[in-house]
């Protein structure tokens, strides 16, 4: 069988990571695939069409939402509405003023409290937000740090009398998606890391059943990365925790490396999407068992949660998102992702509303439902362009880690500021190509309407809400035993600089009633502030 | 524009703390692309986007914000420069502005909105008109 795509009137093809697409793909473009060692059924390695034998036939995936705004009491009632519609797993946004771990009542943040999250600055926050809820029925993300707020959370539910090496969850504790954000009082790329490492030894010691690291290239692709750099600067993070670990020889690495799960985007290139997620769970396979030799298979189950693209939805127009979304979310299904979190339709608007929160929902839930997409695992392998694409996209990806690796690994490159100039440049050649049109966005610059054609309901947070938090702290900060404060927090600055694990006083401290704040500040004591590496 | 000089001096900058930054830095390239004369000042508070207006004698400044809290930072903003003598720089406002404050905001003192999606070209020819053009 022959085939030519010698005369195509149109020219090239490419995918949207600029991999060329030739007009139809035959046999011979998949001669070079040998089916038992590169692809094999689900639940096997290298896993390329799944990490369970029987997928999506055997358990839905976590329909999950990245939630909290305004205050934890406003939280915990989204988080009730939302497990009474079946939601299966809380996800936990923590808001602008914690994720740079400034307290609410710090002048520097007040304008912050409360948006694109919730406060959580102590353990009782924790347990205001958790109020009332089943934390060992359901499963928890923590969209957090490096474990602080985890902390709070592990030592809420022993207040509650829970067993803390039984609870289901994950913290992010990434290094790759903290650092791309530009936020104020952050420590440079290696002392997150070793923060990030303390909690994964941690945990593989006291939390067996919670995954201690949510590797995440979402922020990363929105930055405007692609899908095989998005491979590529994914598994850079992970492999630096582990060369980390293998230099301090503290925890096994099949302990260590046992619940890593990760956190990607769903992109607009749907085949190319679902390739993706195929070629990352064989290169996490061979990362694993080839590079690494950890021979227990459940190491190299690649689990990922994903989301669908930020920088895919608009601002224009915003109901045609939820058409994106729905076909994202597609992507992440037929790539066989274990947990999916449809983004709001009016992601470029506002914060979720309540109608928009139930649409995102409902949108996972027709797909799991309604079309049938979940009936057999890996309804897209064997196709040849499918197939073609996972190997393309595969090999590029490891020239990329390979990129990041030969300039010392991810905090280095990081710290180096060469991957933000990734970012940028990959941000300004999107941004160019949507002004050339190269990059059709319909409503945006293709078929836009000369006014906006509705308007769509807009949620807006209350503008009260950021005191009624900073008097709590306060009252917290006035009636705690401050003397147990101050002793718990210099102790933790005792075994930071001591270079120890860092967790068990963080533990302590959280339980002292501690700030999230106050803990920031003795890490940035010890390893001082890094400056973003964005100039301009 | 401040007599013998050549360029419009634009400050672009990020009030509060929150972290997506490279629709300012894409609007920056433009920018300056088209002749401008960027300062990137990044996050930085109300106060000290007035001091660094000051400082680099600029002639507007170029705001971004995709958190919900534009309406309390942008007159914070205004108020700061107006405290520093600075009242007559042009404020150009950019990020997830709902059109439904587009008014407020003029009323504020914003010269120019530019909304997330806006095309480039079109920023580039409102700041012409709003700020001058580059010589």
């Amino acid at each position: 069988m022959e085939h030519s795509s010698a005369n195509r009137p149109t020219g090239q093809i490419f995918s949207s990571s600029g991999i060329p697409v030739k007009d139809v793909y035959v046999p011979a473009d998949t001669a070079h695939i040998d089916y038992s060692k590169d692809i094999g059924l689900p639940g096997k390695p290298p896993y390329t069409r799944g990490v369970y034998p029987t997928m999506y036939r055997g358990q839905a995936w976590t329909i999950r939402r990245l939630s909290g705004f305004n205050t934890p009491e406003e939280s915990n009632k989204l988080f009730r509405e939302e497990f009474a519609l079946g939601q299966t797993g809380f996800s936990v946004a923590p808001d602008m003023s914690s994720n740079i771990g400034m307290d609410s009542d710090d002048p520097r943040v007040i304008a912050d409290v409360g948006h694109s999250g919730v406060p959580l600055c102590s353990i009782e926050d924790m347990q205001t937000l958790f109020d009332g809820l089943p934390i060992e029925k359901a499963s928890t993300y923590l969209a957090e740090k490096h474990g602080v707020l985890t902390a709070m959370y592990f030592a809420m539910a022993e207040q509650r009398g829970l067993d803390v090496s039984k609870l289901r969850g994950t913290t992010a504790n990434c290094m790759l998606a903290w650092t791309v954000l530009n936020l104020a009082n952050q420590i440079p790329p290696e002392a997150y890391r070793r923060y990030a490492v303390d909690f994964v030894e941690w945990c593989a010691d006291r939390a067996p059943n919670w995954y201690p690291a949510s590797f995440n290239s979402y922020n990363a692709r929105d930055c405007g990365l692609n899908a095989w750099e998005e491979l590529g600067i994914l598994f850079s993070c992970p492999v630096d925790y582990i060369e980390e670990e293998r230099r301090r020889g503290r925890v096994p690495l099949d302990r260590f490396v046992r619940r890593f799960a990760f956190n990607m985007a769903a992109h607009n290139d749907l085949f190319e999407e679902v390739a993706k997620l195929r070629a990352a769970r064989r290169m996490w396979t061979k990362i694993i068992r080839d590079r690494y030799g950890i021979k227990d298979p459940r190491c190299s189950e690649f689990r990922v949660h994903l989301q669908s693209s930020g920088s895919t939805h608009t601002t224009q127009e915003p109901y045609n998102n939820l058409i994106r979304i729905a076909y994202q979310v597609l992507a992440g299904v037929l790539g066989g992702a274990q947990s999916i979190h449809a983004n709001g339709y009016d992601e470029g608007v506002c914060l979720p509303t309540d109608q928009s929160m139930l649409l995102s929902i409902r949108t996972e839930q027709i797909l799991a439902l309604e079309t049938g997409v979940t009936n057999t695992i890996d309804p897209l392998g064997g196709s040849w362009y499918v197939e073609k694409l996972t190997t393309e996209l595969e090999e590029r990806g490891w020239r990329y880690l390979k990129k990041i690796e030969d300039m010392g690994g991810l905090a280095k490159a990081i710290a180096s500021g060469w991957v933000h100039n990734e970012y940028k440049n990959a941000s300004i050649r999107r941004a160019e190509k949507i002004t050339s049109g190269e990059l059709p966005i319909v409503g945006v610059n293709k078929f836009r309407l000369e006014e906006e054609p509705y308007e769509v309901p807009v949620f807006r947070p209350d503008p009260k809400a950021p005191q009624a938090q900073i008097d709590r702290l306060k009252q917290l900060k006035a009636t705690r035993d401050n003397a147990k404060v101050a002793q718990a927090l210099k102790k933790l600055e005792e075994v930071t600089r001591r270079g120890e694990n860092v967790m068990p006083a963080t533990v302590e401290a959280v339980r002292a009633y501690a700030t999230l704040g106050e803990i920031i500040n003795v890490q940035l004591t010890v390893h001082g502030e890094w400056p973003f590496p964005i100039y301009g | 524009m401040a007599e013998g000089k050549k360029r419009p001096k634009i400050l672009m900058a990020k009030p509060g703390q929150e972290g997506h930054w490279t629709g300012l830095v894409v609007v920056s390239k433009a920018l300056r692309d088209a002749g401008y004369e960027i300062v990137y000042g990044g996050n930085m508070t109300p106060q000290g986007i007035a001091a660094a207006a000051v400082q680099e004698d600029a002639d507007a400044v170029g705001l971004s914000i995709l958190s919900a809290n534009y309406l309390q930072l942008v007159p914070e903003v205004v108020a700061e420069l107006r405290k520093v003598g600075k009242g007559d720089v042009k404020v150009l406002l950019g990020g997830i502005i709902l059109r439904q404050d587009f008014d407020k905001l003029k009323q504020m003192g914003v010269s120019g909105i530019f909304p997330s999606g806006t095309p480039l070209p079109e920023i580039v020819h409102s700041v012409r008109e709003k700020v001058g053009s580059p010589v």
